[in-house]
């Protein structure tokens, strides 16, 4: 499309400024992604000769759109601290490059990282389920999705410096803070009342539990938010919701039937039991299967507030991306899972 | 949900000025651009579905009536009917009187106000398409 051969262009006159012994540099293999639903997502490779060498490097620019999903609840500033923080540990990331905050540039905030090598098949395609049940099988992907998601809640975050995302007091503080921060999504977007969710954030709220355990918290931890190479987790990618919090709220997560569609494997690859067991031996944690039953109702209220969020986006015309408008059906939906969860 | 028309409305504007224009070949373009003519004509022939909202009304009006004899609940319910947004706020006084009312009390209360929940849900789901239209 013409308008993104303009972002090509002035997506290689930064690399230029940002490497400024390259010579000759040209983008190539450059694709626009279609996954992001709350950023741009640009992928290409950099060619370029440095020191009569020829040099080639594959980057992924991350771009804010202005009315992107989740936008009051994540910045790109933040994205690319964590990414950054996260370099010198063993959780597997990009390399985080260049951040931007001149809207001039590109039109908006972005930042520039690593194009880590491997796919991230779509774990809601028939194409996807099938590589993951087969993957399954095979054995090594199952545990290197339990082996990342162990670095994550092992990782020392205070000596990481990612105490920059605000560190929740004892007891309640972390549940309250989160609950918190999806009502104000709510109230941000909801078009019209809706009673079943009013019921379900007052549920919550009156029976949140307390974190025993603070660490690193992903946030979305499920297939479709890894980048995979060789039956393996090359990176962990999607940081957007990231806090430090109870890691059973990431255990939750991986537990809940909202990831796996009919997949008897939880996020459509890993053995119920064998998670349990090989997270518990590699974390050291005891997973409390009652708060993780809470996590997931909260989750319920959170994908009915990203669904708000969504459709209202396209109702008052700031988004024009129809798969924002499909997202208006989805909200009964989740709703009736909470409320059967609850009981009704 | 958003209402249908406001839907399709925007689904005619995104047809308009996102899709057909990124199309370079003409079939399809013009194809996208004939989709967003015709949705436009069927926006003047869908009306929401009525029954749904009525039977919604009927629901809150029983919800109202039964629970107005519980004890401690005056106050609570006003009126002898609920719109959503009251439905809402009295979820918010019903848990913020828990201590009040008493565990007996509240327990019947929000087992009612739970039954209209999952009635209201029902009606919502006609159309999301996961219960009986």
């Amino acid at each position: 499309m013409a308008g993104d051969r303009t972002v090509q262009e002035k997506i290689a006159g930064y690399l230029e400024s940002k490497l400024p012994r390259a010579k000759d540099l040209a983008l190539s293999d450059f694709v626009h992604s279609a996954g992001g639903w709350s950023h741009e997502i640009y992928l290409f490779y950099a060619n370029w000769i440095e020191d009569g060498r020829a040099m080639r490097q594959g980057f992924c620019l991350r771009k804010d759109p202005g009315a992107g999903l989740l936008r009051e609840l994540s910045s790109l500033r933040e994205q690319f601290g964590v990414i950054k923080a996260l370099e010198a540990t063993p959780a597997p990331t990009p390399k985080a490059y260049w951040y931007e905050e001149d809207p001039s540039l590109l039109g908006g905030p972005f930042f520039v990282m690593e194009k880590v090598e491997g796919d991230v098949p779509n774990p809601w395609s028939r194409a996807g389920k099938q590589f993951y049940a087969e993957a399954a099988k095979r054995g090594k992907l199952p545990r290197s999705f339990i082996e990342a998601l162990a670095a994550l809640h092992n990782l020392d975050w205070r000596a990481a410096g990612l105490d920059f995302l605000g560190v929740p007091g004892a007891g309640k503080d972390f549940v309250l803070r989160e609950i918190a921060k999806w009502e104000s999504l709510i109230h941000q977007s909801s078009r019209k009342p809706e009673p079943v969710l009013t019921e379900l954030l007052m549920w919550l709220k009156a029976n949140a539990p307390e974190a025993k355990r603070l660490g690193f918290v992903h946030g979305a931890y499920r297939t479709g938010n890894l980048i995979i190479h060789d039956d393996a987790i090359a990176a962990v990618i999607d940081w957007e919701l990231q806090v430090i919090g109870d890691p059973m709220y990431d255990v939750a997560y991986v537990l809940s039937d909202l990831n796996r569609e009919g997949s008897p494997l939880l996020s459509c690859v890993v053995e119920r039991e064998f998670f349990l067991d090989y997270y518990q031996q590699l974390t050291g944690l005891t997973v409390d299967l009652e708060v993780c039953r809470y996590y997931e109702i909260l989750y319920m209220m959170r994908s009915t507030a990203f669904w708000l969020s969504a459709s209202g986006l396209f109702a008052d015309g700031r988004n024009k991306d129809l798969r924002l408008a499909r997202t208006t059906y989805s909200v009964p939906v989740v709703l009736d899972m909470a409320a059967k969860a609850l009981g009704f | 949900m958003i209402p249908a028309t406001q839907l399709l409305n925007e689904i005619v504007t995104s047809l308009r000025e996102v899709i057909a224009p990124a199309v370079a070949d003409p079939y399809p373009k013009a194809q996208a651009y004939m989709a967003a003519v015709i949705l436009e004509f069927v926006v003047r022939q869908v009306q929401e579905r009525s029954d749904i909202e009525a039977r919604k009304h009927e629901v809150m009006l029983e919800l109202v009536g039964d629970l107005t004899p519980l004890p401690g609940m005056n106050g609570l319910v006003r009126g002898d009917h609920l719109s959503e947004e009251g439905l809402c706020d009295l979820i918010e006084h019903l848990y913020a009187a828990r201590d009040r009312l008493g565990a007996e009390t509240f327990a019947v209360a929000n087992r009612r106000v739970r039954e209209a929940l999952r009635q209201l849900l029902n009606q919502d789901l006609k159309v999301a398409g996961k219960a009986e239209g």
